[in-house]
């Protein structure tokens, strides 16, 4: 009667001591939640910079008319370019950007994890684009007007006035863009890149047991974006407090 | 003090304006009425280039700002104006909405702003909202709070565009009120508005606009006792 549950035991901590204290490998797990975390951090870093720049460049040549010839043809290239930079990253996989970045264009560098950082940081701008793109559209016109007519640049109005505004709509979205940018990073061992699923991946190759690693890493995720909600959703209550009536 | 030579405006096929040429003296309360459609709106919002005139020019204080080498953000300083939907900016506070353009303009210092924009709100009796959010007080509050900050600007010039027509109806006359007021202070007026009351007690002059024309402009009395042109006789008729 009692034999099941003593080996169950047993085996339990088997596993455990096998998937982290055997050869230290909690180690590789460590190394693995570092870069996951620190491509996280990175791209998203690189990806709300580049998202806010191309999202008012688009507002700016949508909008406006340039008064000179010159104004108007570096208009047109701006645009264009801008427009064929949304359409391949949103057009094509994560994954085949990776493999193209880490074995066609920066095929000098060894590393993996800054080109890791600067591929997710483009991919995730294109998306960020799109989202303050709409959040600077979503904010009415009688606000730019507004700001104008106190003599503010259009710049100025942009910056202390339509982007508070705009951010504050879009928070959600944008929340759910970075907690989706911390999963897909999950890909990153296509290119040698030791993150936690790689490290994952690595451990249950040598001990044969899949239980423990994958478990764990999913537990490891799951805790970062409960984390990473709940920030979001202190951020909006703060930037809500305008709104109390 | 602003004179429009010629102003022409398209809005694509649509001509709004149709060759307007009008002068305005330092001191004067200019009020333009007319049927909606009539393009006074736009003939207002051309004087500081919110609209940019597809022809002619609009001079303000001896200096042409349809050039394009004018700056603009710099005479905007110099001319306030007041929309139908308040826009005031509803993520900043009462008093942050009031010093944020000087502030940022480097106009003033901090301190000072704040000085001047709590001496303003006292005038309206407002000083107790000045740390509260837009949404949080009534349209009539708001209408007066954003004629408050474009007087924070010190301007030379004060545009109001139909900055009644949103208010709930016992809400209009506070901030009817404020403009008499300002009018009294020897403020130049630029007035769009289907207030006939205001009008007749505070202008100067009424300006009659229909389909991109001004046809007919008066002192008040004469413009409403002495109509000469038959589009505002059945105007007249209709809104009096």
């Amino acid at each position: 009667m009692n034999i099941i549950p003593l080996n169950f035991f047993n085996e339990f901590y088997d596993g455990l001591y096998k998937t982290f204290i055997e050869k230290a490998r909690y180690e590789l797990f460590l190394e693995g939640l570092f870069n996951t975390v620190i491509i996280a951090i990175g791209a998203t870093v690189i990806g709300v910079l580049i998202g806010v720049i191309v999202a008012i460049l688009k507002v700016y040549t949508s909008q406006k008319k340039a008064n000179s010839l010159i104004g108007t043809i570096v208009q047109t290239i701006v645009d264009k370019f801008l427009s064929l930079y949304l359409t391949v990253i949103r057009g094509t996989p994560i994954v085949v950007q990776l493999l193209i970045g880490y074995t066609l264009i920066f095929t000098s560098v060894q590393n993996g994890v800054p080109i890791a950082i600067l591929i997710f940081g483009l991919n995730s701008g294109a998306y960020v684009a799109e989202i303050v793109r709409g959040g600077i559209l979503s904010v009415d016109k009688g606000q730019m007007e507004a700001g104008r007519s106190l003599g503010l640049t259009n710049g100025a109005t942009m910056k202390s006035i339509i982007l508070p505004q705009a951010i504050k709509n879009i928070l959600p979205a944008i929340g759910n863009e970075f907690i989706a940018l911390l999963k897909e990073t999950s890909v990153v061992g296509y290119v040698a890149v030791v993150d936690l699923t790689k490290a994952a991946k690595g451990i249950q190759g040598v001990t044969f047991d899949a239980f423990f690693p994958y478990l764990s890493i999913a537990s490891m995720y799951l805790i970062m974006v409960i984390g990473l909600s709940a920030l979001f959703k202190k951020l909006e209550r703060r930037m809500a407090r305008s709104d109390r009536r | 003090m602003i004179d429009v030579k010629n102003l022409d405006k398209h809005f694509g096929e649509n001509h709004v304006l149709k060759g307007i040429c009008e002068h305005i003296e330092k001191g004067e309360k200019v009020v333009i009425v007319g049927p909606s459609g009539s393009g006074k709106s736009t003939f207002l919002r051309c004087l500081n280039l919110l609209e940019q005139p597809t022809g002619g020019e609009v001079w303000f204080e001896d200096v042409n700002i349809t050039d394009p080498k004018c700056d603009i953000n710099k005479l905007r300083q110099k001319m306030g104006m007041v929309f139908q939907h308040f826009n005031l900016f509803p993520h900043l506070t009462v008093l942050q909405n009031i010093t944020l353009a000087p502030i940022k303009l480097k106009l003033q210092t901090k301190q000072d702003a704040e000085k001047n924009a709590m001496r303003l709100l006292e005038r309206i009796g407002l000083a107790d909202k000045a740390n509260e959010y837009p949404s949080m007080i009534s349209g009539g509050q708001k209408q007066r709070i954003a004629i408050v900050r474009a007087l924070a600007m010190n301007p030379d010039v004060m545009l109001f565009d139909e900055p009644t027509s949103a208010l709930d109806p016992e809400m209009v006359g506070e901030v009817l009120e404020l403009m008499k007021e300002l009018a009294q202070d020897g403020m130049t007026m630029v007035v769009v508005t289907h207030e006939m009351g205001f009008a007749k007690e505070v202008a100067t002059r009424i300006l009659f606009m229909d389909e991109g024309h001004i046809v007919e402009q008066a002192p008040p009395e004469e413009f409403f006792s002495s109509p000469k042109n038959p589009r505002l006789k059945d105007f007249l008729s209709k809104v009096l």
